[in-house]
């Protein structure tokens, strides 16, 4: 069962970390785990819920479904990188304001979701970012305040880039 | 928000939460989050595969012989070591029944655990879970409600001699009058499905044995801390003086985290056995499969109605599938018991009649989930206020505002004896009816219904919330293992900074926040000078913990008086080194000062460095050292916060498929605390519920086979299904409660299950039909149109 490890090199929240791992360790484990990058979820471990969701080379997924052996010479950012000190980041800022978060254990995949929606599509409305949003499951908030939030959010973040 | 003169308006602010910082940024702490001691070992369960059968035998060597695994444990092995759970209950017509943490013999649903594997990591742990061989040899298994009452039904557990371990009845003074003499008489028969919790983050647990203290520390994902301790106490028959119970950050739990689980328990005996530690992580499958289920109800109702539309009578007759087992240390009366008392909520009836019974059956356990028996309670009776009204050719919002509890009838009492000592259904109902445009709804909706293929309806529905439960309503439902108290202790530092203990634990309400604001409020500080902690056995005084929306009210209550007693111990110190009588002073901005002589004050630190000897002025004669008060709040009865929730729905007449298009709430839960957390859980209840009317179901086949293990097989509402809500709050501040809190965690699935489905029988009202079942999922919906458009065409034809 115990099979031969790999090593894996790979930039996570912008710090260059190398690691022996079982090929079968998921990248959620490995984040989680080996690394006690914590903030990171695991709800369903199916991709369902999207709680484990992360960003891989720019673009966001499932690292309950993604081996760490697959991230190897990739890019990883989690929650943790968005604010590591200093004050919260305009997403956050914004679901903080709103009420957009209850328990909390979602709350990172939304936050890693949510940034990759308004890098995209820097103006959606209400009913793209709720369908946008439909692959990332809270049971607390009903959503309401949540896409309250990402409203707020894509507005300042629109005149953040207007003003730069 | 009403901000009275003197408020110094913390309570019933707006205030964003404490809680939120560390969450955002990914440093929160929940139980797989927490750092793990070297050495743990990771337990993974063998679980039944079989609904119901004898253990014939357990190989285990094979999963022995793997490389990193430490042991494999079969129920045997506990013999001994854990005692039964058996949730005994002094409430007549209740027949206790046990529980094994790991059955030896007899295993009674698919998921009871037959071993555990104890490894070096949780991936060892699995893979040697695999490799155990279990032999069971298979029982003739008991799925449905009918399957138990059946006269030859196999026995779950034989000491009782039939499958119905709790019942209950009632009957009005004049009941059968009333009802035979009522004009019309409508009735149905209500199913709802079995439905799981699914709070995000699974259940968990890790337990820790200090051999050289013999001090147990168990880290739980449990919403109810100090009485997992004393279960564990009583259980393990260990000292409670020897363990700790901490809750960390939980993610969600709903009531399913509220019960004390066998996992729990073996993850305690395991940790000092092997005099470390020893964690499990339940994943998804292990919470489909063994996290308390809910609701799977039937009940069977009529309602007598006069020419008015005023009901004269309600039947009740219910059934409840509780599972296999009572739950610890509940019992299984809670949903029959609730489903029976909760029907009479908004309007007055003058006369009821139930008989409620809990059935038992192969399937997982049955426990409290938000809402408990009231959402379907009210979908039925909802359900026939829209058959009633159809019937006298009345609008159906008319006949529920004729039947409402009037504002005069406060306190009202209603016909089970329990006491409404405040309330606005009426206003709720007029705030409702104005957010959702119910008048221009109707006034524009389509012809016949239909339009562009889907029919339109709008529903309206007033429910009521039992919140806040204190000891005698507990000593009255039998349930002696619930204290119904809760705790405070409140505590000014040396240097004036305040620390607050309470005996709940927080799953996402926001206690930290809404507690600082209580406690600041009376000690005349700001909120963020207030930190709140929860959820340690060894640092809070006891209490029940957080469920059946009881935090705000009875934790509430606690933060309360304890702030209220060191609030009076700040003006007494002060009033005696300014020398003005306590009563004249005020506890503003930190500081007590003079009424009406602002300048002269004494700042909190400065009384603090008194009360804690650290400066030249002495205290009082008489006063202690210290600046804290430990109290304890157990309220009256219950509080009964009321709603109105409106809905408007699309049927899609070609795939049945149901849209809930808009929604309005207008909620009364008294004084409210923090109108941001109220709007917070009554939007996510409403979800719950709106997933409960149209998607949600746990499925067992015939022979008890468990169908939906995973998220991808039962069906969440996600964003894209949920629409947004307007909320009206009213304010009716209770008269029973200290500081007239009135609990808000469950009205909101309460209404919407009723709403959503009346707003569907507006909808089909053209093809004459109504639903009686949930989920309304598009095969049942498009079944019930076909069915009334077949029914029409031999109509037509004849």
């Amino acid at each position: 069962m115990m099979a031969p490890r790999h090593k894996i090199r790979t930039r996570v929240n912008g710090r260059i970390v190398e690691r022996e791992v079982e090929p079968r360790m998921l990248l959620a484990d490995f984040l989680r785990h080996e690394l006690r990058l914590t903030g990171t979820h695991v709800g369903c471990a199916h991709g369902v819920c999207g709680a484990c969701t992360i960003s891989l080379d720019g673009r966001t997924a499932r690292s309950c479904l993604t081996f760490a052996v697959q991230a190897d010479g990739a890019e990883i950012e989690t929650v943790e990188a968005l604010a590591p000190d200093g004050p919260l980041d305009t997403i956050q800022s914004a679901f903080h304001e709103h009420h957009a978060l209850q328990c909390g254990y979602c709350t990172p995949g939304f936050l890693m979701s949510v940034r990759q929606l308004l890098r995209e599509e820097p103006d959606p409305n209400e009913a793209r970012i709720r369908i946008a949003l439909a692959g990332n499951l809270c049971r607390c908030t009903g959503y309401v305040n949540i896409v309250k939030a990402v409203q707020t959010a894509a507005k300042r973040l629109r005149e953040e880039s207007a003003e730069a | 928000m009403t901000v009275d003169g003197d408020h110094k308006g913390y309570i019933g602010r707006a205030y964003p939460r404490k809680e939120d910082d560390r969450l955002l940024r990914g440093y929160g702490a929940f139980i797989d989050d927490l750092p793990e001691p070297q050495d743990t070992l990771s337990l993974c369960f063998v679980r039944s595969y079989y609904a119901h059968a004898k253990i014939v035998g357990i190989d285990t060597s094979e999963a022995e012989a793997l490389p990193g695994v430490v042991a494999v444990l079969t129920g045997a092995d506990f013999t001994g070591m854990i005692a039964p759970m058996q949730a005994d209950s002094e409430k007549p017509g209740y027949k206790p029944t046990s529980r094994e943490a790991m059955p030896v013999e007899h295993v009674r649903f698919v998921g009871d655990a037959v071993a555990v594997v104890v490894a070096e990591n949780p991936y060892i742990a699995e893979d040697a879970a695999e490799l155990v061989e279990v032999d069971l040899e298979a029982l003739p298994a008991v799925v449905t409600i009918e399957d138990a009452l059946a006269e030859d039904a196999p026995l779950l557990h034989e000491e009782i001699g039939d499958n119905i371990p709790f019942a209950a009845s009632f009957e009005s003074e004049g009941f059968q009058e009333a009802f035979d003499n009522a004009e019309i008489v409508v009735s149905d028969t209500f199913r709802s499905a079995r439905l799981a919790a699914v709070s995000m983050e699974p259940r968990g647990c890790m337990a820790s044995y200090d051999r050289g203290k013999e001090q147990l520390t168990v880290w739980s994902s449990t919403q109810v801390p100090h009485l997992l301790r004393t279960g564990l106490s009583e259980l393990l028959d260990w000292p409670e003086n020897a363990i700790r119970v901490v809750a960390p950050d939980v993610g969600g739990g709903f009531g399913m985290k509220a019960h004390i689980y066998p996992e729990e328990v073996i993850a305690s005996a395991l940790a000092k056995k092997y005099a470390g530690t020893v964690k499990w992580i339940g994943d998804r499958q292990d919470d489909f499969l063994t996290s308390t289920h809910s609701r799977d109800y039937r009940y069977e109702v009529a309602m007598a109605v006069d020419r008015n539309g005023m009901i004269q009578a309600v039947k009740n007759r219910l059934h409840v599938n509780i599972g296999a087992y009572a739950c610890f240390p509940y019992g299984c009366s809670a949903e029959a018991g609730g489903g029976a008392i909760y029907m009479p909520g908004a309007y007055r009836f003058p006369h009821y009649s139930f008989q409620t019974s809990s059935v038992l059956s192969n399937t997982a356990p049955v426990g409290v989930y938000r809402g408990v028996a009231a959402p379907i309670a009210h979908f039925a009776a909802e359900g026939l206020i829209d058959r009633a009204a159809r019937k006298l050719g009345m609008d159906p919002v008319e006949m529920r505002r004729r039947n409402l509890i009037q504002p005069e009838d406060f306190p009202f009492v209603n016909v089970v004896g329990i006491r409404y000592d405040t309330g606005s259904h009426v206003e709720c109902m007029e705030k409702a009816l104005a957010s959702i445009g119910y008048e221009d709804y109707r006034r524009d909706q389509p012809e016949g219904r239909l339009s562009d293929g889907k029919y339109r309806g709008i529903g309206v529905v007033a429910i009521t919330e039992h919140t806040g439960q204190g000891a005698a309503r507990y000593r009255d439902r039998g349930l002696h293992r619930v204290p119904g108290f809760d705790s405070a202790f409140v505590k000014i530092e040396p240097r004036g900074h305040v620390i607050a203990y309470t005996s709940h634990a927080t799953q996402g309400q926001g206690h930290l926040t809404a507690f600082a604001q209580i406690i600041a409020e009376n000690l005349g500080m700001d909120p963020k000078n207030v930190t709140v902690i929860e959820g340690d056995t060894s640092l809070s005084p006891y209490g029940s913990g957080t469920f059946a929306s009881r935090a705000a009210v009875v934790g509430g209550g606690a933060a309360y008086r304890a702030s209220e007693n060191v609030g009076a111990k700040l003006r007494r110190i002060a009033g005696h080194h300014m020398e003005v009588a306590p009563d004249d002073l005020e506890l503003v901005e930190g500081a007590v000062r003079v009424k009406g002589v602002p300048e002269m004050r004494m700042t909190i630190q400065e009384i603090a460095a008194i009360a804690y000897s650290m400066e030249s002025r002495m205290l009082p004669e008489g006063e202690s050292y210290g600046l804290e008060a430990t109290d304890y709040y157990d309220p009256p009865g219950v509080s009964i916060t009321n709603a109105v929730h409106a809905a408007c729905v699309t049927v899609d007449a070609a795939t049945g498929r149901i849209t809930v298009e808009r929604y309005a709430v207008a909620h009364d839960c008294g004084r409210v605390i923090n109108p941001l957390l109220v709007a917070g859980q009554v939007h996510g209840a409403v979800a719950q519920g709106l997933g409960e009317a149209l998607m949600e179901g746990v499925i067992y086949d015939e022979e008890g086979q468990i169908l939906t293990s995973q998220l991808l097989d039962y069906l969440l509402p996600s964003a894209a299904d949920v629409p947004d809500m307007k909320m009206d709050h009213v304010e009716s501040p209770s008269l029973d409660t200290v500081g007239g809190f009135k609990g808000a965690g469950e009205g909101g699935v309460i209404g919407s299950v009723p709403a959503i489905v009346s707003a569907v029988n507006d909808a089909l009202l053209p093809l004459g039909v109504f639903v009686n079942k949930v989920p309304m999922r598009p095969d049942y919906i498009l079944n019930l149109i076909e069915s009334a458009n077949a029914a029409g065409e031999e109509k037509r034809k004849a």
